[in-house]
């Protein structure tokens, strides 16, 4: 086995050791106030190897490494195996993984200090971080599955970790079935790439085959569309995104963690990982593409009305993950290490502000006694200094505020949309419209989130009752990672892009991005395109400074003919409750009355089988038992038989 | 004595042991459930040494297939007790028994159709044996302090239901198969109606066993309709079985120059009720024509070959004549001798070709004469698949439940005690599957391809959807598992009648994935029986915090049910859902069973979870308790049953490949006999 393999191997170990020594810790009292122990210190190793693998990647002779396939199961033509595969694409998700679970670990050991679950929570942490880890490296599909289905696993035992809390139980039971439900997708795509890919499941032997041996592009288009259902469930995307603003239910930790390095990503990876499928489907693309925008710009718009602030942050989560959806759909109209490197990017990025800004929200709740309403509490800043400043770096990031990394990012996102609109694709419209729509959702994200952070760190000092008289900032554990996060979420997009180019090159030597090219892709040139900057930048502004106007004293007032779109954004559109009548309640109703056919069904079996009992009772009243009765039927047959004969002879 | 004779020992003692128990514990009184313990304990032992030295047997038959290339199309059972070569050498085998139960024939110098005690172990059964042997342990420490009324009978049934399930998986013999396929009501009967624990017990038991009766009797009639028409093609004169049903004789014939002839004749029909000589025969007369025409083909091809001897030997003796004619022109003797020796010779072979060519006539002649029969024989068997199948699928279906035949379960699961509700779910329904690979497939291939996705298929699906729906609406545990059996079991049928490698190799080891994990979760009602005697969903919740090692074992166990990866059912799932794309068949050309059994995996992941979510999350609910003492989590008793119960689950969801691997040569098998018969 070559080096790198091991060293993924080893960064995969890390966390499941960890997990493994968080459960047993639950024995013992003692032991269970260490339980985030393993935790943190699996993943700060890891991420220490993950930069070891970078540099060996970086100098390394090849653009990826394969371990020897073990097979897991095997008949027929269906064959499974053990693989991983460490290449750019992989490299850089572990890195991101790994640095920020660590830090989101050392948070939560002061977040959750003393809860009742400690051990247990770090345990399923643990085994988030690596199914997460495994998800990444997998090469064969049907691995993935297993590690895509331990992350949604997890996800489901963290959001319902506050298990006695109904509210918590239902989204836990919601964001497992609603992400299973693009699996079934995921899974039949998977099948169907099988059966054309001459029968293999490993991504690499796949991939070429298909390559080599280009199917039926409407089978292709078909499967392509259906492992994108598993995305869609997995990312949040429109129509399955319900499940992620009820995911909050989970201690903030987890949401920083499912929002930022795990579990939503994991759709951004899969169809980065599977560009190679994708480029050579136009129609495919178009519609990840044109997925990406309604979810932009809906959940863009469902975050406006919204009072809880770790909602606020979860429907951005939703809408910049429609982002790199819709830069992930330009791969084949520009070339798809462009395409996919711009969405790679914005994932890299996001993830830092990200998860500073679910963990900053943490710090809020903690202080304010687990309230995260915003219009309960105003004025902050005085009181959560550090947390202030910190809230501001990410939100400054997420709303694109020029020289910050999210900026960096959706520029470059924003310019595959241009690049791609003047492309020979077919549908060169469509991408443009779609560049429209990520400038309007552009403005909003910068509206909404300042909203939120003015509304809540300005103003009146404003606290409410839960917290008490001793609302003040969160322990060292808790603030050392938000400022560790908050230099990430200002600096790393532009050291490692925007200049040198470094990220989309590096990204760029992955074989899977290479190797594979459409037809009609447009070559790009990473430059810095003035135009575009000097419009997102504007954009941004404009949105903080609408934000401003409004919200400045931390107060929400009325504004005339905008609250009732804001009412309707504040009720999600109703979405929710669409569902539920469209849905859940037939799906319910139906069960119910297939409960009671079945009791008609069961009462028919009894039918058919009383019937000869029936006949009996039909019959038995001829065996009377009077001796005239039968001396009369004798008689009569007789009768009977004679005239029958007579009648027979005389014809 | 080798290895292989110990094994041929044990394998009947699997069989006999439990028999034997069964007659012992309603003895021992109060003793009695130690006693199961032990000696289901013991059992299980030898299952695990049967396993272990199987393995490698097998193994070694997978290795050898592959270097054949393997086309066989017959079962080939290992460690058969009373094997005909056993007593010359123990090493030799040809996979058959000379245990006869009952003769049927006039005169015992005959070979005739004999009923036999053939048992053996394949790639098939070997884990469902195991399974069988293995889900006693932990159905008996559930039963544990349940069983107040006469614990030694209960012992004793649970021990003849253990027998009846083992042998039938056991049997090679059809009818030795159809009577351990009918033991096991015996038992269930009893097991159901004495010591249910609803106040329907005995409607239940009644509804079950004269529900399933009425099935397997038409099943027994559909085994006796195969038997009798696919007697075992065997040659006239040397009496052993042929590859075809026609062969070539010598008969006496006065015209021939030696005194006979040959013809083509009908070979000897016997009827026999060996599973193997059966699979054998069952495709002879599907192909009956073929090779009526083939065996005229031949016959023609010599015809034409001696007539055209013939007409060298006309043009021969010709030549002959007229060099005759010509010596006698030049009046030299000697020539002439010559020539006359040459003409003379010519002319004898001449006449030897003609009847040469005579005889050929007559075997052409007599193979032209069994053509139409031929015909209307392979036109029969065809026809008479399709009757058969249905006869054979009818208690088939009703075993297994295949919906709508499924009424029975809903109520027989829930009467029935915790520990039988394991057996019944976890072994007695496969016995239903397990008859549908062991006859349906092998016996009526053609039907299965015909009828098998295209008809059961759909009844199948529609019960995939339509028990997973009744699930979601069941307020009783009970219940709700009931039907995700049914459920599952629906994607089971499925997986085997997709009748590929991937699809038949899913459905095997599903049996034994579906076996365990639901198994379990019944287990698991265990614990809400003893001790609050209820299991209905609306009474519990928060039981989480409550009882933190019970919630665990119980999300596994549930997760695996549901098929989550890195857990049993997600591998056999992923085989039968692979089998379902390729399934080659000419009356189901889209992939809605691949649809509706996906589909299927989402709606279990819907039901199971709205059932933990109300027994297991929200605020603490819990009844009022039925016993004294106070409610603790589970007890080493109960950890140890569902503890080992998980561990396998999770154990065959990472390494399931050994078992996939000793079932491959008999997957194979089936596979072949599928293909052959979509190529028919």
């Amino acid at each position: 086995m070559s080096e790198p393999t091991s060293l993924a191997l080893a960064i995969l170990a890390l966390p499941l050791a960890a997990a493994v020594l968080a459960w047993l810790s639950a024995a013992n009292a003692t032991t269970k106030k260490l339980a985030h122990l393993p935790l943190i210190l699996a993943c700060a190793a890891a991420a220490v190897l993950a930069v070891i693998l970078l540099g060996q990647m970086l100098d390394g002779h090849e653009s990826r490494y394969t371990s020897e396939p073990l097979t897991w199961f095997a008949a027929g033509q269906l064959d499974v195996h053990f693989t991983i595969t460490v290449d750019a694409l992989a490299t850089v998700m572990l890195g991101m993984i790994t640095f920020i679970a660590t830090f989101i670990a050392l948070f939560s050991s002061g977040y959750m200090h003393g809860d009742r679950g400690y051990a247990r929570f770090f345990a399923v942490m643990s085994f988030f971080v690596f199914s997460m880890c495994g998800l990444v490296l997998a090469n064969n599909f049907l691995l993935l599955v297993a590690f895509w289905e331990g992350v949604g696993l997890c996800s489901y035992l963290l959001v319902g970790y506050y298990f006695e809390k109904p509210s918590a139980a239902a989204a836990a039971r919601k964001a497992f079935l609603v992400t299973r439900l693009g699996d079934t997708g995921f899974l039949l795509g998977i099948f169907l790439l099988w059966k054309m890919g001459g029968g293999h499941t490993d991504l690499d032997l796949l991939f070429a085959h298909i390559r080599d041996h280009p199917p039926d592009p409407g089978l292709l288009t078909t499967a392509c569309l259906l492992l994108f259902c598993g995305a869609v469930g997995k990312s949040a995307q429109f129509p399955l995104y319900v499940w992620l603003p009820d995911a909050m239910e989970g201690p903030t930790p987890v949401s920083a963690l499912i929002h930022a390095a795990t579990m939503v990503t994991a759709g951004v990876y899969l169809l980065a990982r599977c560009a190679p499928l994708f480029v050579l489907c136009p129609e495919a693309q178009i519609v990840v593409a044109g997925v990406g925008g309604i979810t932009a710009l809906l959940a863009a718009f469902l975050a406006l009305g919204q009072t809880d602030l770790k909602r606020i942050l979860a429907y951005s989560t939703v809408s910049q993950l429609g982002y790199m959806f819709m830069a992930l759909g330009t791969g084949g109209a520009i070339s798809p290490a462009f395409a996919v490197g711009a969405a790679m990017f914005h994932l890299f990025t996001h993830a830092f502000f990200k998860a500073l800004l679910f963990l900053s929200a943490g710090s809020v709740m903690h202080a304010m006694g687990n309230v995260i309403d915003i219009t309960r509490f105003s004025g902050l800043r005085k009181v959560l200094p550090i947390t202030h400043l910190t809230f501001l770096c990410g939100a400054a990031a997420l709303a694109g505020v020029p020289l910050l990394s999210g900026f960096w990012s959706k520029d470059l996102i924003l310019e595959s949309l241009t690049e791609a609109s003047e492309s020979a694709s077919p549908y060169s419209a469509g991408y443009f419209v779609l560049f429209l729509n990520a400038c309007l959702t552009a403005g909003l994200t910068a509206f909404y989130t300042f909203r939120a952070y003015f509304l809540t760190f300005w103003g009146p000092e404003k606290i409410p009752a839960e917290a008490g008289d001793h609302a003040h900032e969160s322990p060292r554990s808790m603030t050392i990672p938000l400022m560790v996060l908050a230099v990430g979420a200002v600096f790393v997009g532009g050291v490692v892009q925007p200049f040198t180019h470094w990220f989309s090159d590096f990204l760029g030597t992955s074989p899977s991005l290479t190797e594979t090219q459409a037809p009609i892709a447009r070559a790009v040139e990473h430059h810095l395109n003035w135009t575009l900057i000097s419009i997102s930048a504007s954009l941004a502004i404009a949105g903080i400074v609408l934000a401003y106007v409004l919200y400045r004293d931390g107060q929400e007032k009325p504004l005339g003919g905008i609250d009732t779109l804001l009412a309707l954004s504040r009720n999600k559109l109703y979405v929710d409750e669409v569902y539920y009548a469209l849905i859940v309640r037939p799906a319910e109703v139906l069960a119910f009355l297939v409960r009671v056919f079945d009791g008609f069904l069961d009462g028919l079996t009894r039918l058919v089988a009383a019937m000869p009992r029936l006949l009996a009772a039909l019959i038995r009243p001829l065996q009377n038992g009077l001796v005239q009765f039968y001396a009369l039927a004798m008689a009569l047959g007789l009768t009977v038989f004679v005239a029958f004969v007579i009648f027979r002879m005389a014809r | 004595m080798s290895i292989t004779a110990v094994l041929r020992i044990v394998v009947l003692l699997l069989v006999l042991m439990p028999l034997v128990s069964a007659l012992i514990l309603p003895m021992l009184g109060r003793w009695s459930r130690r006693a199961a313990l032990l000696l289901a304990l013991v059992h299980g032992g030898l299952t695990a040494a049967v396993v272990a030295l199987a393995i490698p047997t097998l193994a070694l038959r997978a290795d050898d297939d592959a270097r054949r290339g393997s086309g066989s199309l017959v079962f080939q059972p290992e460690f058969v007790p009373g094997d005909t070569y056993a007593r010359f050498n123990d090493e030799g085998s040809d996979g058959r028994t000379r245990w006869t139960l009952f003769r049927l024939s006039a005169n015992s110098s005959q070979p005739g159709p004999n009923i036999q005690f053939f048992l053996g172990i394949d790639g098939l059964n070997l884990w469902l044996v195991a399974l069988a042997s293995f889900l006693l342990v932990p159905a008996i420490l559930i039963s544990w302090n349940t069983v107040a009324d006469q614990p030694g009978s209960y012992f004793g049934w649970l021990f003849l239901l253990q027998a009846g399930l083992i042998g039938c998986f056991l049997a090679f013999d059809v009818i030795l198969f159809y009577v351990f396929f009918e033991l096991t009501l015996i038992p269930a009967f009893f097991l159901i109606g004495r010591w249910g624990v609803g106040s329907g017990r005995r409607d239940a038991a009644r509804k079950f066993f004269l529900y399933t009766l009425a099935g397997s009797l038409l099943t027994l009639l559909g085994i006796i309709g195969v038997v009798l028409t696919n007697p075992v093609p065997v040659h006239p004169e040397t009496g052993f079985p042929t590859q075809n049903v026609l062969v070539k004789v010598e008969v006496p014939d006065a015209g021939s120059p030696t005194g006979k002839s040959r013809e083509f004749v009908w070979a000897k029909r016997i009827h026999t009720f060996s599973l193997p000589d059966l699979m054998n025969a069952v495709p002879r007369w599907l192909t009956a024509e073929k090779a009526a025409q083939t065996a005229l083909t031949e016959a023609q091809r010599e015809m034409e070959l001696a007539q055209a001897l013939v007409r060298a030997g006309e043009k021969e003796l010709a030549q002959r004549r007229a060099a005759l004619e010509a010596a006698r022109q030049g009046k030299d003797g000697a020539a002439i001798r010559a020539a006359e020796a040459a003409e003379q010779h010519a002319l004898q072979m001449l006449n030897d070709w003609r009847a040469n060519w005579q005889a050929a006539v007559r075997l052409s002649d007599s193979a032209t004469k069994l053509l139409p029969e031929a015909r209307r024989l392979q036109a029969n068997a065809s026809q008479l698949q399709f009757w058969l199948f249905v006869a054979l699928m009818a208690g088939l279906m009703v075993k297994v439940p295949v919906w709508p035949f499924h009424t029975w379960l809903p109520a027989a699961y829930g009467e029935a005690p915790i520990g039988v509700v394991m057996l019944l779910s976890g072994l007695m329904a496969k016995l239903g599957t397990f008859g549908m690979v062991r006859l349906v497939l092998p016996l009526v291939p053609d039907a299965a391809i015909h009828y098998g996705l295209p008809v059961i298929g759909v009844l199948a699906s529609v019960g995939i959807v339509y028990a997973a729906f009744c699930a979601l609406a069941s307020k009783d545990m009970k219940l709700l598992i009931a039907y995700s059996s049914i459920s599952h079991l629906g994607f089971l049928v499925l997986g085997i009648f997709a009748f590929n490698s991937e699809g038949l190799s899913g459905a095997v080891l599903h049996m034994i994935n579906h076996g365990l994990s639901t198994g379990a979760l019944f287990a698991v009602l265990g614990f809400f029986t003893t001790r609050y005697g209820t299991t209905e969903m609306a009474r519990f919740g928060g039981l989480m915090g409550r009882f933190p090692v019970l919630a665990v074992l119980t999300f596994v166990l549930a997760l695996a049910s549901v098929g989550l990866p890195g857990l049993n059912n997600f591998v056999s799932e992923m085989l039968m859902l692979a089998g379902l794309f390729r399934t080659n068949n000419p009356h189901v050309t889209n992939l809605w069973p691949a649809v509706v059994a996906a589909f299927g995996i989402f709606l279990g992941a819907w039901y199971t979870l709205t059932m933990l979510q109300r027994v297991f999350f929200n605020p603490l609910k819990e009844p009022q308790p039925i016993i004294t003492t106070p409610v603790n989590d589970v007890n080493n008793r109960e950890f140890s049953a569902l503890g080992l119960l998980a561990l396998l689950c999770l154990v065959l969801g990472l390494f399931p490949q050994l078992v996939l691997d000793t079932m491959k040569p008999d997957i194979q098998i089936l596979a072949n006999i599928g293909d052959a018969a979509r190529t028919r």
